[in-house]
């Protein structure tokens, strides 16, 4: 009797392709803000430096992929057909929810030849913006911020001492931001630069920090708490 | 010891003035144990096409048999002799279709193509592949078998363009016989083929018996 | 289609017929044979467009080495592969599966554009590929550069073997592919004009040429636009094999040879007109008319043997 504990879900076949991850997801008043590196690769060679890993799933859902690339992306591509075809049948957007569902069941049901670990969050008219992950094995949890990823270990005390309940945007994007940058910091398979995106409403307004203009505040150079400092946004999506 | 070792056995197509020769060793052996010195691994598929099979001598067998029904399925439904070019993809995409539990044969072509309206003077060719069918068409010389990499230094060396049938012939026995003789797995006898546009000549050489 | 009799089985997908036996084989004795791999460098980029002043474009590069082993298995093969007028494909990894799975998505891409009455998209051949090679789960070993230029401009991307893909404007692939994006992160920029972009595609190829063990011989380019598909087939040629100055031409009786037969392939007719109105006229000369080889004549094929 070998419990599921000596399952190693984390394999990845060889020589595939690797998303060694910092993705995040936190919810505030009004909608959510997603965040993740840009890194991905092979072994210790960085096959793209500016991925994209916040993935549309709908008009107002997007996901944050790690784990394997081709994985995540063909689980990522069967749920946006399914989102598509929701809005088809039901003349409406999928709720958040729904959208998880779908992506639990899928990741559950192949847990044994997928190696993908998400996080799903978006903005619904029944629940507001919500944030749901969805972690290797399968499993969905929903909860007021997320994060996931290799370099995400690194970071969960950060987060467990910074989050509070009742920030607006430009505090929660500030929020995802340092974070991306202390996983990204200690974490060798993360890197790069930071791509973050605001889902509320009426908007889905991607942000992007380049590599060299990354937050440093933790060598001293900058006070934990100035959150006025917000991004600039880049072309909505 | 692989799988492409077990029986032992090698092979050479070359190209001429219009003329292509293609040539092979006469061994079977069962890993160092030579069994049989009459092994032809070279066999025809029409007047001016002939092929070659180095490997595995169980699927030198299976697929010389695969082959014959499907050039006579394609003689009987297009009332044409198959070219060289076309039999070489027929033998890929059979080879392919076992990608994933593959025949452990190294096919090597060697043909004139037929003279036609569009190409009045059609040059020879051959071709070669690997076991799952990855097509070479060298504009020189094809090789392959346990003797392979020894061929392959020999051809680069001996090999000229334009040489006509009989200096062919001297090139391509030469070349095989002082490989196969550096090669415990090849040699037993060889036998060549020298494909002209009105005759083939069958010669089987003189060769070391050890 | 009943094209297949019994013996042949489905005529469809892969045959694993064999598969148990040679896992048998293999155990038994070590190793299984190595398939010709195009260790290799494949490139392409993002060319045109913004304040060039030319249309945009891409612009791939192959080398043209193949290996099997450590044996040099083709000095001069093609890398880039068709699959549409459009668009091109550069193939790494195994070669038969960059052969096979460009050839299938080529001819699936053709029946698309036939059934949709337009070009097919360069995402929607990313798409095929990538759903096939997932498919395959990695064990369809292809590693793709795509390019090309569509109704919705030009597009460039990666396909690993495993199924995933990625958009970038300039990549790189296979063995030499950090030689190649060495050169490509020093010098690539934005908007470049067309004859920029090639000679920094034929440098990144050679740079893997030269660098990378798997990697040689010479330089293929392709570059497609709006306007058309150029493929500059050995655009450079480094590497040229030198002249012999003397040759090992042999004298002819050098091999001694046991047995000798000769099947003649001229088959010739005397035709002597007997009756009728070919009869003998006067102006018209009877003569054997030499009949072009083919088979059905005596000396038949023996293909049974």
């Amino acid at each position: 009797m070998e419990g599921i504990n000596t399952v190693d879900l984390m394999r990845l076949k060889h020589g595939e392709v690797n998303l060694g991850t910092s993705i995040m997801a936190v919810r505030f008043e009004g909608g959510v803000v997603i965040g993740a590196d840009t890194r991905t690769t092979t072994g210790s060679y960085i096959a793209n430096r500016v991925t994209d890993k916040l993935t549309h799933i709908h008009d107002r859902i997007y996901c944050c992929r790690s784990g394997s690339a081709a994985d995540t992306q063909a689980v990522a591509d069967a749920v946006h057909q399914h989102a598509q075809l929701y809005a088809a049948i039901y003349g409406e957007r999928p709720p958040v929810a729904t959208v998880a569902a779908l992506f639990e069941k899928l990741c559950y049901d192949n847990k044994d030849q997928l190696s993908a670990g998400i996080i799903v969050a978006g903005w619904d008219k029944e629940k507001g913006g919500s944030v749901y992950n969805i972690p290797l094995g399968g499993g969905t949890f929903q909860q007021p911020w997320a994060i996931g990823g290799s370099g995400s270990t690194y970071v969960y005390g950060y987060c467990d001492a910074t989050y509070q309940e009742g920030w607006g945007e430009a505090e929660t994007l500030q929020f995802v931001k340092n974070t991306l940058a202390l996983a990204m910091a200690r974490d060798g398979s993360s890197g790069g630069c930071i791509r973050m995106c605001v889902i509320t409403e009426d908007k889905v307004e991607r942000h992007f920090v380049p590599g060299n203009e990354l937050p440093r505040f933790w060598e001293g150079k900058e006070v934990i708490g100035g959150l006025a400092q917000t991004t600039k946004p880049v072309a909505a999506a | 010891m692989s799988v492409m070792e077990l029986n032992g056995g090698s092979v050479v197509a070359m190209v001429g003035k219009d003329c292509v020769a293609i040539a092979s060793d006469l061994r079977l052996g069962n890993q160092a144990v030579g069994i049989a010195a009459n092994f032809d691994k070279v066999f025809p598929v029409n007047d001016k096409l002939y092929y070659a099979l180095p490997g595995l001598a169980t699927d030198v067998y299976t697929l010389r048999e695969h082959l014959r029904f499907r050039v006579n399925m394609y003689r009987m439904k297009e009332e044409r002799e198959i070219t060289p070019k076309t039999f070489t993809h027929l033998v890929s995409s059979t080879l392919y279709e076992k990608r994933f539990g593959p025949f452990f044969i190294e096919p090597v072509i060697a043909g004139l193509p037929p003279k036609t309206e569009l190409e009045p003077n059609p040059k020879p060719f051959i071709s070669c592949m690997d076991t799952i069918g990855c097509i070479t068409t060298p504009k020189d010389f094809a090789v392959a078998g346990t003797a392979g990499d020894k061929l392959y230094g020999i051809a680069e060396g001996l090999w000229e363009p334009d040489l006509e049938p009989e200096d062919l012939f001297e090139t391509i026995s030469q070349t095989l016989l002082n490989a196969v003789d550096r090669d415990a797995l090849s040699g037993w006898g060889a036998v060549v083929h020298i494909i002209t546009q009105d005759k083939v000549i069958t010669r089987t050489l003189r060769a070391r018996m050890d | 289609m009943a094209a297949k009799g019994p013996v042949e089985g489905s005529s469809i997908g892969f045959d694993f017929s064999n598969y148990a036996r040679n896992e048998f084989l293999g155990q038994r004795l070590n190793g299984l044979p190595k398939a010709t791999s195009t260790g290799t460098t494949i490139v392409g980029l993002k060319f045109g467009g913004g304040d060039s002043g030319e249309e945009e474009g891409i612009c791939l590069g192959a080398d043209t080495r193949a290996t099997g082993g450590p044996i040099v298995a083709d000095k001069n093969c093609e890398k880039i592969h068709y699959l549409a007028p459009h668009m091109r494909c550069c193939g790494a990894g195994t070669a038969a599966d960059t052969e096979f799975v460009t050839n299938l998505i080529s001819s699936n891409l053709e029946l698309h554009a036939l059934s949709q009455g337009r070009p097919a998209r360069i995402v929607t051949a990313m798409t095929m590929l990538k759903q096939y090679l997932f498919r395959y789960q990695g064990h369809v070993g292809a590693y793709l550069v795509l390019g090309g230029v569509d109704s919705t401009g030009a597009h460039l991307f990666t396909v690993h073997a495993h199924g995933s893909t990625d958009k970038l404007p300039y990549v790189t692939m296979g063995s030499g592919s950090l030689a190649a994006m060495a050169v490509f992160e020093s010098a690539f920029k934005q908007n470049m004009k067309r004859q920029e972009a090639i000679d920094l595609v034929s440098r990144a190829i050679r740079s893997g040429v030269f660098n990378d063990l798997g990697s040689g011989s010479n330089v293929d380019v392709a570059v497609i636009t709006k306007a058309g598909t150029e493929m500059l087939r050995n655009y450079e040629m480094p590497n040229e094999r030198g002249v012999k100055s003397r040759n090992y031409k042999f004298r002819r009786g050098t091999t001694a040879w046991t047995k000798e037969s000769i099947r003649s392939l001229v088959v010739s007719e005397d035709v002597r007109i007997t009756s009728g109105a070919g009869k003998e006229q006067p102006g018209v000369e009877v003569r054997p008319v030499a009949i072009g080889a083919g088979p059905g004549g005596e000396e038949g094929m023996e293909v049974d043997s």
